[in-house]
C-alpha cells in the first residue's frame, strides 16, 4: 500500500509502550540511485526542540501511526549519504526526464515493499497539492461531480532528477539521466530552472554535452552561463563548441574575459576561435565555420574517400555536405558532393567529378547576400575565400538563415501561421 | 596610470551598469501607476507642497524593501514565491498567492482604466483605445523576447519626463518647494492621513517587491555584480520618486493655488488646461498613458509566473498553449477581464479597485515580514544576510505599514 510524505510529517511517533516519544519532522532516505531507495531514519523532534534520528529498522508502522518496534531507540547515526525528504526534495524543484520538464515535488510516494519503507515516486499533479491542503477528498468528489476527474501526476523515482545546489550526492546520480537527454532539451530545462540550480546541473555534466547545450541556449543566457563556470571550464566547454558558435559566444563577453578564456584553450582552437573573432559578426566572415573537408587535385575517387577516412579535418567536419578541392596554396579549385564521390566508380578521376568554379562568397560579403545565395542556388553550404581565392571556412546553410531570422523567431514561426 | 586607460576603465564601469540597468528603474517606473498618478495628483491639489516631504521619506522606505528584495533574487536566484513555497510549504503559499492574485487583478484593472482615461482626454474612445492596449500588451509580452520587451518597457519609463515637462510649464516656487521637501509638516486632519497611507500603499507594493525579485532572479545577476544591482535599484527608487514628486508640484502649483481639489489623474489633467495651458493636459493624459501601458504590461505577467512557479505548473513565454494551459489561461484571463471591467458600463469598477487596495495593504505588512525572515535565514542567505541597518529599517518600514493598514481598517473611508 502506498503512503504519502504529507500523511506522515508532523504526525505523533509512539513508542513499543505507547508513550509519545515526539513528533516526525522529517524522513531520510539513502541509496537514492536506486529506484527504490530505502527509509534509513526519521528525524523526531521531541521536547525543546532537540532532534532525535530514529533508524528505520526500528520503525513497525508508518501509518494510520508511526508506532516504533522499541521503547528506547538508539540514535542513527547520519553517514553523509541521506537525502532530507522534507528539507531537500518536498516542494523543491525537480527534474522530470521522462517529460523533460521542469516540475514542483507536491508529495512523495513511499511504498512497503517486502518489509523496507521505500522512496517509490514523486507526485507533481494537483491532487498532490490537495491532499497537502488536506482537501484530497474534497477535490476529488467534485471533479468526478463534474465529469472531469484530476489526473494524478505521480513520476516514478527513477525518471526524475533533484538538481537543487543545495543537494550535491543527488547530482552525481543527476548527470547520467540527464545526459541522455537532447541538448534542445538541457537547454530548455536550464533555462527554466531557477539561475543557480541550472549553474550547478550545467557543471555537473560533461564537458561535452554542456557544449552541445550552450549552442542550444539563447545567446543572452550563454555569456552568463559561461562567466559562472570558471574560466578553466569555460574555456574546456568553448573548445568543444563549433568554432563559429564558440566565436559569436566570446565577442558577446568582456574583453578582459574573452582574452581569459582564450589564453586557457588549446593553442590551435584559440586560434580557429581569434580568426573567425577578427571578422564582423554581420559577414560571412563572421558567420563562417572553420570546419570543413577539403582534398587535393589529381586523385581517384577511391583514394579520395580513403583519403577521407584517414583525415584529421575530416574527422572533426561534423556536416560534410561538399568536399572542397583546394592546390597547394589552399586556393580554391573546386567542390564536390558527398554524394557524388560514393556514387562514383572508384577508378573515376575526381577532376570529372568536380564543379570547377563554384559558388563562393568572400569575407566581407555581407550576411543577407550570403543568406540570399544559399537561398538561390539551394546550396546546404557556400565557401568562403579571400581575394586571393584562399579557402577560409564554409557557412552552412542553417548559420546563413540564421542570419535573417534570428532562432527565437524561426522557432515561433509555425505558431504565427 | 595613463589617463586613456583610467577613462578605458570608467567607460566599462558605466558600460556594466547600464547591461544590468532595468529591473530597478522599470519596478519603480510601474510603480508610479493609474492609481499611483491619481493618489499624488489628488495628494497635490488638496495639500499643495506641504504632502513633498513624505515623498522623501518613502524614497528610503521603497529603497529598503526593494534592496532587499534584489538581494535576495542575487542570491538564491529565485523568487519569492518560490522561497516562500519552499520555506514555508503549500499552505501558506496558497494564501499569499491568493492575495497576490486578488490584489493584482485588481492592480490590472485599475492600469486599463487609466489607459481608457488617458486616451479619452486624447480624443480617442475608450471602446478603441482598450482593446487595442490590451491586445499590444498580450502580444507583446507573449511574444517578443525578453530583451525586446525590456527594451519597450524602459521606452514606455520615459513618460515620465511628461509630468516633469509639465511641472516646469507650470512655473511653480521653487525655494518653496525645496522648503517643503526637507521640512515636515503634520496634519490630524483625516484626509491628509488617509493621503500619507495611499502614498505608502503606491509605492511599496507586494507586487512591486515581487516583480523585483523575479526579474533580478531571471536576469542570472551575479553576487559579484550585485554593487551594481543595488545602485540601480536605488537609482530606480530615486527616480521614480522624483517622478512623484514632479506630479505633486505640477498640481499643487497649479489646483491647489486655485483651490481645485481632484481625487483622480483625469480629472487632474483637464483642471489644468485652463490654468496652465492646453500642453499641460495633454502632457499629463501622454503621462498617464504611458505609466498605465507599463504597468499593464509588467503586472500580469509577474503575477502569471509567481503563481505557476510556486505550484510547479509549466510555465513561460517559450512554451506552447497545450505545454503550458494554466499559464496562458491565467495571463490571458487577467488581460481579458480586466478590459471588460473597464468597457462594460455600469460595472463596478470602484469596489473592486478598493477591494484590491485592501488586499495589497493587508498583503503587504505579511509580505514585508516573510521577506524579513527569510533575507536573515542564514542557509538561504550566507554571508548575504540583512545587515543592522537593514533589519532596523526593514523592521521600522514594516511596523509603519502594519500601522498604517490598522488605521486604515478603523478610520479609513
Amino acid at each position: 500500500m502506498a503512503m504519502w510524505l504529507s500523511r506522515i510529517l508532523d504526525r505523533p511517533v509512539w513508542d513499543a509502550q505507547g508513550e509519545r516519544i515526539g513528533r516526525c519532522v522529517d524522513v531520510l532516505v539513502a541509496e537514492t540511485e536506486k529506484a527504490l531507495p530505502p527509509l534509513r531514519a526519521l528525524a523526531v523532534e521531541r521536547e525543546k526542540r532537540e532532534t532525535l534520528l530514529v533508524s528505520a529498522a526500528d520503525v513497525a508502522w508508518l501509518t494510520p501511526s508511526i508506532i516504533l518496534k522499541v521503547t528506547k531507540p538508539i540514535p542513527y547515526i547520519p553517514k553523509g549519504d541521506e537525502l532530507y525528504l522534507r528539507r531537500q526534495v518536498l516542494d523543491r524543484q525537480i527534474v522530470d526526464t521522462e517529460g523533460r520538464r521542469v516540475v514542483r515535488v507536491n508529495d512523495l510516494q513511499i511504498i512497503r515493499p517486502n518489509g523496507h519503507y521505500c522512496l517509490a515516486a514523486v507526485d507533481v499533479g494537483s491532487l498532490g497539492l490537495a491532499r497537502r491542503l488536506g482537501a484530497e477528498r474534497i477535490v476529488e468528489r467534485v471533479a468526478t461531480r463534474l465529469g472531469r476527474p484530476v489526473p494524478g501526476v505521480v513520476i516514478p523515482w527513477r525518471d526524475v532528477a533533484p538538481v537543487e545546489s543545495g543537494a550535491p550526492i543527488r547530482l552525481r546520480i543527476s548527470r547520467d539521466r540527464l545526459s541522455h537527454l537532447h541538448p534542445a532539451d538541457i537547454a530548455n530545462i536550464v533555462s527554466e530552472l531557477d539561475y543557480p540550480a541550472g549553474q550547478a546541473l550545467l557543471s555537473s555534466l560533461d564537458t561535452s554535452v554542456v557544449a552541445d547545450a550552450m549552442q542550444e541556449i539563447e545567446p543572452a543566457l550563454q555569456a552568463s552561463v559561461l562567466e559562472n563556470l570558471g574560466p578553466d571550464r569555460a574555456a574546456d566547454v568553448v573548445e568543444e563548441m563549433d568554432p563559429d558558435e564558440a566565436a559569436d559566444l566570446l565577442a558577446t563577453l568582456e574583453p578582459n574575459d574573452r582574452e581569459e578564456i582564450l589564453d586557457r584553450m588549446e593553442e590551435e582552437d584559440a586560434q580557429e576561435v581569434q580568426k573567425l573573432l577578427a571578422h564582423p559578426p554581420d559577414t560571412a566572415g563572421g558567420i563562417m565555420t572553420t570546419e570543413y573537408t577539403t582534398i587535393h587535385r589529381g586523385l581517384t575517387a577511391g583514394q579520395a574517400l580513403e583519403a577521407l577516412r584517414h583525415s584529421e579535418e575530416a574527422r572533426e567536419d561534423e556536416t560534410m555536405y561538399y568536399v572542397y578541392v583546394i592546390d597547394d596554396e589552399g586556393h580554391l579549385e573546386g567542390v564536390i558532393t558527398l554524394r557524388d564521390l560514393v556514387m562514383a566508380d572508384p577508378e573515376t578521376p575526381i577532376d570529372r567529378l568536380i564543379s570547377a568554379r563554384p559558388i563562393s562568397v568572400k569575407l566581407t560579403t555581407p550576411q543577407e547576400e550570403v543568406a540570399r545565395l544559399v537561398a538561390k542556388y539551394d546550396l546546404l553550404a557556400v565557401p568562403v575565400v579571400d581575394e586571393e581565392n584562399v579557402l577560409h571556412g564554409i557557412v552552412t546553410v542553417d548559420d546563413a538563415i540564421d542570419a535573417i531570422i534570428p532562432t527565437a523567431w524561426k522557432k515561433r514561426l509555425p505558431r504565427f501561421f | 596610470m595613463r589617463w586613456r586607460t583610467r577613462l578605458g576603465l570608467i567607460g566599462q564601469r558605466i558600460f556594466m551598469f547600464l547591461a544590468i540597468l532595468g529591473p530597478g528603474l522599470i519596478t519603480s517606473s510601474a510603480d508610479n501607476d493609474a492609481p499611483g498618478i491619481a493618489t499624488y495628483s489628488m495628494a497635490g491639489s488638496v495639500f499643495g507642497f506641504r504632502f513633498l516631504w513624505v515623498i522623501l521619506w518613502i524614497t528610503f522606505g521603497e529603497v529598503v524593501a526593494s534592496e532587499m528584495a534584489a538581494r535576495m533574487g542575487t542570491v538564491t536566484g529565485k523568487g519569492f514565491s518560490d522561497l516562500v513555497r519552499e520555506e514555508y510549504g503549500v499552505r501558506e503559499t496558497l494564501l499569499i498567492m491568493l492575495g497576490l492574485m486578488l490584489a493584482n487583478f485588481g492592480t490590472t484593472a485599475a492600469q486599463f482604466a487609466g489607459i481608457a482615461a488617458a486616451s479619452e482626454l486624447l480624443g480617442v474612445s475608450r471602446y478603441i483605445a482598450v482593446p487595442i492596449a490590451a491586445a499590444a500588451v498580450w502580444f507583446l509580452v507573449l511574444r517578443g523576447s525578453y530583451r525586446y520587451v525590456e527594451k519597450v518597457l524602459l521606452a514606455l519609463a520615459s513618460y515620465a519626463i511628461c509630468y516633469i515637462a509639465s511641472a516646469i510649464l507650470v512655473k511653480p516656487d521653487w525655494g518653496d518647494i525645496a522648503r517643503n521637501f526637507i521640512i515636515p509638516t503634520f496634519s490630524r486632519d483625516r484626509q491628509y492621513l488617509i493621503a500619507l497611507l495611499a502614498t505608502v500603499g503606491t509605492t511599496i507594493t507586494p507586487w512591486g517587491c515581487a516583480y523585483m525579485q523575479a526579474t533580478v532572479a531571471d536576469k542570472g545577476v551575479r553576487k559579484e555584480e550585485y554593487g551594481y544591482t543595488r545602485l540601480d535599484v536605488s537609482v530606480g527608487a530615486v527616480i521614480g520618486n522624483i517622478v512623484s514628486a514632479f506630479i505633486v508640484i505640477a498640481t499643487a502649483a497649479t489646483l491647489y493655488k486655485a483651490g481645485i481639489a481632484v481625487d483622480s489623474a483625469e480629472e487632474a489633467a483637464r483642471a489644468l488646461a485652463p490654468l496652465a495651458g492646453p500642453w499641460a493636459e495633454l502632457l499629463f493624459a501622454i503621462g498617464l498613458l504611458g505609466a498605465s501601458l507599463l504597468a499593464a504590461s509588467v503586472l500580469p505577467l509577474s503575477t502569471t509566473y509567481a503563481v505557476c512557479e510556486a505550484f510547479g505548473w509549466e510555465r513561460g513565454i517559450n512554451r506552447s498553449h497545450r505545454e503550458a494551459p494554466i499559464f496562458y489561461n491565467l495571463y490571458t484571463a487577467q488581460i481579458v477581464l480586466s478590459t471588460i471591467l473597464v468597457l462594460i458600463p455600469g460595472l463596478p469598477l470602484f469596489p473592486l479597485m478598493w477591494l484590491s487596495q485592501v488586499a495589497n495593504s493587508v498583503l503587504l505588512p505579511f509580505v514585508l515580514l516573510l521577506m524579513l525572515k527569510l533575507a536573515n535565514n542564514p542557509r538561504i542567505m550566507g554571508d548575504w544576510r540583512n545587515g543592522r541597518i537593514s533589519n532596523t529599517l526593514a523592521t521600522i518600514l514594516a511596523i509603519l505599514v502594519s500601522a498604517a493598514t490598522v488605521t486604515m481598517f478603523f478610520f479609513g473611508t
